[in-house]
């Protein structure tokens, strides 16, 4: 129990307005983007400053009490959520962009601030931040450093960690320390900053962040391909890159998918395809050209049956609606989703297709397959009903089995969404002992209390 | 058990949430606040804490449950499609159900608004003294700080001379010997009644303009958007079966106010409690159109023969969408048709014209400050166009954004579209 002294504490540090107490309050502060994962804070509070956050991180330490840091909820871990209670320190008004820099294509900003945001204001500047998690209409870049995050457009542009070149972080005990720093190349001892990168709130609070930008590339072009067999798609992927063309994104869609979109919002896909790839070429026109050329003849060659490119950004757009409309299509249709984020190297992506009909097949439950193919990402999802204990075991069983292909095919449980709780489970099976050893080391090295976010990643 | 009839109603939109907090970024509340309590997601989850048994109908809850504009914004944008304006809404009605609405409420809203001369009465008694009030600019007035449940400083209109009801005929036939096309109802609503009476006239003279034979029920209410919108079904579905029963014999209902034709349509939608109500409310909603649908696909005015009245004459104009229009109507293509059809007249599309002004009914009343913040936005999207007049085609924005702009000492006029027709 928190002491009602130390409410009154963080009241004088962060203003009374920016501490929540309220029964009502700590249940909207319980829960992250995932479906069960839920427990209460004892407290939320919203510094607005760094000093701030090191005060509070100060009396927490003293006191042993644990804090989560959180953004804007978006996660699909279990992340965000304060599983042993404590206070949530919410970065949420921490949201200023405190400065683009157009001369070194660099932007800094304070934790709080959403992608969407940034993005729009990039733009004014004509610059991106490449890293594109779906959720960029909520997340903010504390969150996504802290997860490591990515979306389509890591197959030509990498993940959130190519993108970090330095940030400012509150450590367990106050102490304010800057990781990284403004340039592009940085070696001056052991790299810290990539530790704090993917750490998943477990060793700080990231406080401030410079990033490194891209110019937005002046030209951009969809490409649609038809298949009957949703594996040959999958070697599509890799076909396309061995030639060598990267484009900027390379997303697959299975026959559910297509189902559900033709049915919200007709745009005329075969409805009896096995699968649809969707890329996108970006660059200067005539780059774009001829990228967008070769990717048909490749994809053509490769057994897709059809293959068109968007007529113009209006029907590129529709396309892309198409595919985040599949996406929100699965969670409209069951009253539990298990969205996984295995990743596999994008040569076996046929491979774990085929090994995920044969689970849906074995267990008796639906497996929809969509997600970032080009960077072997894929987002297999199970549909299901959590009351409905029968099925649901199904459907863990068929989850188990998934994870386990695509350990087997030589990938990772997860790509983008991170351990959090929702795989704690399977990283412990898949994870060498000294491995997780050393990461609970460094664990205790920066956070000897374990105060920061303890419960996640593992036990 | 405790009965919780109006939230098992809406159990199943509750239940189309799954998390995902993309409502943040579309959530005019959430967007001032930073708090999870403001956004749709926050709300939800508390609401179906309730439906497992695990909240109570506490004050705060109903503070958050309060705090909320209806504007749909994140329902237009969710990906799951979770309405959410049907689990605030149901949320309200199941907390009036067991805790009553609340002194001020229940006095305004079943003695006052729901009884159409008393609402006159009480606002002629009003009038009777708001030359207290000083005088802004034209019609409008300047309420002073000491009535803060109205919000400090806020600019209102003034109540008029005489209210439309006083004015109206009960039938008007089609002008110029004209044989009558079709017999249109026309619902006035509170806001033309009792402040804008000559917008309600003006309609009316168009309408009979161009062949229509005009009814106006003398027995018609007010719609009964707060009311129902607070959360009280009972005095809602007495005020629509007051309308539905004035509103018998005429082939289609038009209002002037997005948020009334709205609000009538959507009778069946929030409001039955029996197949019955729900068979005739939703009989009544085929029958009602905003003006803006109206004229462009119902009476289908050849757009160019429209004329831009001459005080307008080398205006430029652009368009505000009333949440009640483009959200809760998907109407957004036919004002913009009127204004581009008006010869004369250069009409912009502003930045955000879609966001919601801040008004949101009785929630300005509440949360004035938050509102002010929010109009903040719109205001800049209305300099950012340069236009000379704003346009739209809801009293209740009209009202919210003659506050602002006046705030905001900006120059831009606001007018209701049919304002600038001659």
């Amino acid at each position: 129990m928190i002491r009602e002294s130390l409410i009154g504490e963080f009241q004088r540090i962060a203003g009374k307005e920016n501490v929540l107490t309220t029964p009502e309050a700590l249940k909207a502060y319980s829960y992250d983007g995932t479906t069960n994962w839920i427990h209460e804070p004892e407290v939320v509070v919203f510094p607005t400053t760094t000093q701030a956050v090191s005060e509070i991180m100060k009396i927490a330490n003293a006191e042993k009490i644990p804090v989560t840091p959180r953004g804007g909820g978006t996660n699909v871990s279990g992340g965000s959520v304060p599983w042993h209670g404590g206070i949530v320190l919410c970065t949420a008004k921490m949201n200023k962009i405190l400065k683009v820099d157009k001369e070194n294509l660099t932007a800094t900003v304070e934790p709080g601030v959403v992608l969407q945001d940034l993005t729009l204001r990039l733009a004014k500047d004509g610059l991106f931040f490449p890293p594109d998690p779906q959720s960029f209409l909520g997340a903010t870049l504390g969150g996504i450093i802290a997860e490591n995050a990515g979306g389509p457009a890591c197959v030509k542009y990498g993940v959130t960690k190519q993108y970090i070149l330095g940030i400012e972080v509150v450590l367990p005990n106050g102490e304010i320390v800057s990781l990284g720093g403004r340039t592009l190349k940085n070696v001056v001892g052991y790299d810290l900053l990539h530790i704090f990168i993917s750490s998943e709130g477990t060793l700080g609070v990231v406080t401030r962040a410079e990033l490194k930008l891209n110019p937005i590339p002046p030209v951009k072009r969809t490409i649609l391909a038809v298949y009957a067999d949703v594996a040959v798609a999958g070697e599509s992927v890799f076909r396309v890159l061995e030639n060598g063309i990267i484009p900027g994104k390379i997303e697959l869609l299975d026959n559910w998918v297509i189902n559900r979109i033709e049915e919200m919002m007709p745009m005329g896909l075969p409805r009896d395809a096995d699968a649809v790839l969707l890329f996108e070429v970006d660059g200067i026109e005539e780059a774009v050209a001829k990228e967008t050329e070769k990717i048909m003849d490749i994809v053509r060659k490769y057994g897709a049956v059809d293959v068109r490119a968007a007529k113009d950004q209006a029907e590129a757009d529709k396309f892309w609606m198409g595919r985040k409309a599949g996406f929100a299509a699965i969670f409209g249709k069951a009253k539990t989703v298990f969205a996984e984020d295995v990743t596999v190297p994008r040569g076996n992506i046929p491979a774990l297709i085929n090994k995920c009909k044969e689970l849906a097949k074995k267990h008796d439950v639906e497996i929809v397959v969509l997600g970032h193919a080009g960077d072997g990402n894929l987002h297999p999802a199970i549909l299901t009903d959590i009351n409905n204990k029968e099925h649901y075991a199904r459907a863990v069983s068929a989850m188990d089995g998934i994870i386990e292909s695509a350990v087997e095919l030589g990938g990772v449980l997860s790509g983008e969404h991170g351990i959090g709780l929702e795989k704690q489970k399977f990283f412990m099976r898949v994870t060498n002992p000294v491995v997780v050893k050393m990461m609970k080391d460094v664990k205790a090295l920066f956070d000897p209390n374990n105060i920061m976010n303890p419960g996640k990643i593992w036990d | 058990m405790k009965d919780l009839k109006e939230l098992k109603k809406i159990e199943e939109y509750a239940d189309q949430c799954m998390k995902c907090g993309f409502c943040s970024f579309f959530c005019p509340v959430y967007q001032e606040e930073r708090m999870e309590m403001g956004v749709a997601r926050g709300k939800n989850y508390l609401v179906k804490q309730v439906l497992a048994g695990k909240q109570e109908f506490t004050e705060e809850l109903g503070n958050i449950i309060g705090k909320c504009l209806l504007c749909k914004r994140c329902v237009a944008m969710c990906p799951a499609k979770t309405q959410i304006d049907r689990v605030v809404v149901g949320a309200r009605a199941q907390m009036v159900k067991e805790k009553g609405l609340g002194f001020a409420k229940d006095f305004v809203f079943r003695k006052i608004m729901s009884n159409r001369k008393a609402f006159g009465n009480y606002l002629r008694m009003a009038k009777s003294f708001q030359w207290l009030l000083p005088k802004t600019e034209g019609n409008i007035r300047h309420l002073p700080d000491f009535l803060k449940a109205l919000g400090q400083g806020r600019n209102i209109p003034a109540i008029a001379d005489k209210f439309l009801r006083d004015l109206v005929k009960p039938v008007y036939k089609p002008q110029n010997g004209q044989t009558a096309k079709m017999k249109v109802g026309f619902f006035m609503g509170c806001a033309m009644d009792f402040v804008y009476p000559e917008l309600g006239l003006k309609i009316i003279d168009f309408l009979t303009k161009n062949g229509i034979e005009v009814v106006v029920p003398e027995s018609q209410n007010c719609c009964g958007a707060a009311i129902y919108f607070s959360g009280d079904f009972e005095t809602g579905r007495m005020l629509a079966e007051k309308n539905i029963a004035a509103f018998k014999d005429v082939d289609y209902i038009v209002t002037g106010c997005a948020t009334c034709s709205s609000t009538l349509k959507d009778y069946q939608k929030y409001l039955p409690d029996t197949e019955d109500q729900k068979k005739r409310y939703e009989a009544f909603e085929k029958k009602v159109k905003d003006s803006t649908e109206f004229i462009v696909d119902v009476m289908k005015v050849p757009l160019e023969e429209l004329k831009l009245k001459k005080e307008f004459a080398g205006k430029t104009a652009t368009w505000h969408d009333p949440c009640h229009l483009v959200r809760y109507q998907n109407i957004k293509d036919q004002p913009r048709m009127i204004l581009q059809a008006l010869k004369g007249l250069k009409y912009v599309e502003m930045p955000n014209a879609d966001m919601c002004c801040g008004m949101g009914g009785s929630f300005s009343v509440y949360h004035y400050d938050l509102t002010k913040k929010i109009a903040d936005k719109k205001m800049d999207g209305i300099k950012a166009t340069g236009a000379d007049i704003v346009v739209t085609a809801c009293p209740g924005c009209m009202i919210n954004l003659i506050d602002n702009t006046l705030r905001h000492k900006m120059p831009q006029k606001v007018y209701h579209f049919l304002e600038l027709v001659e």
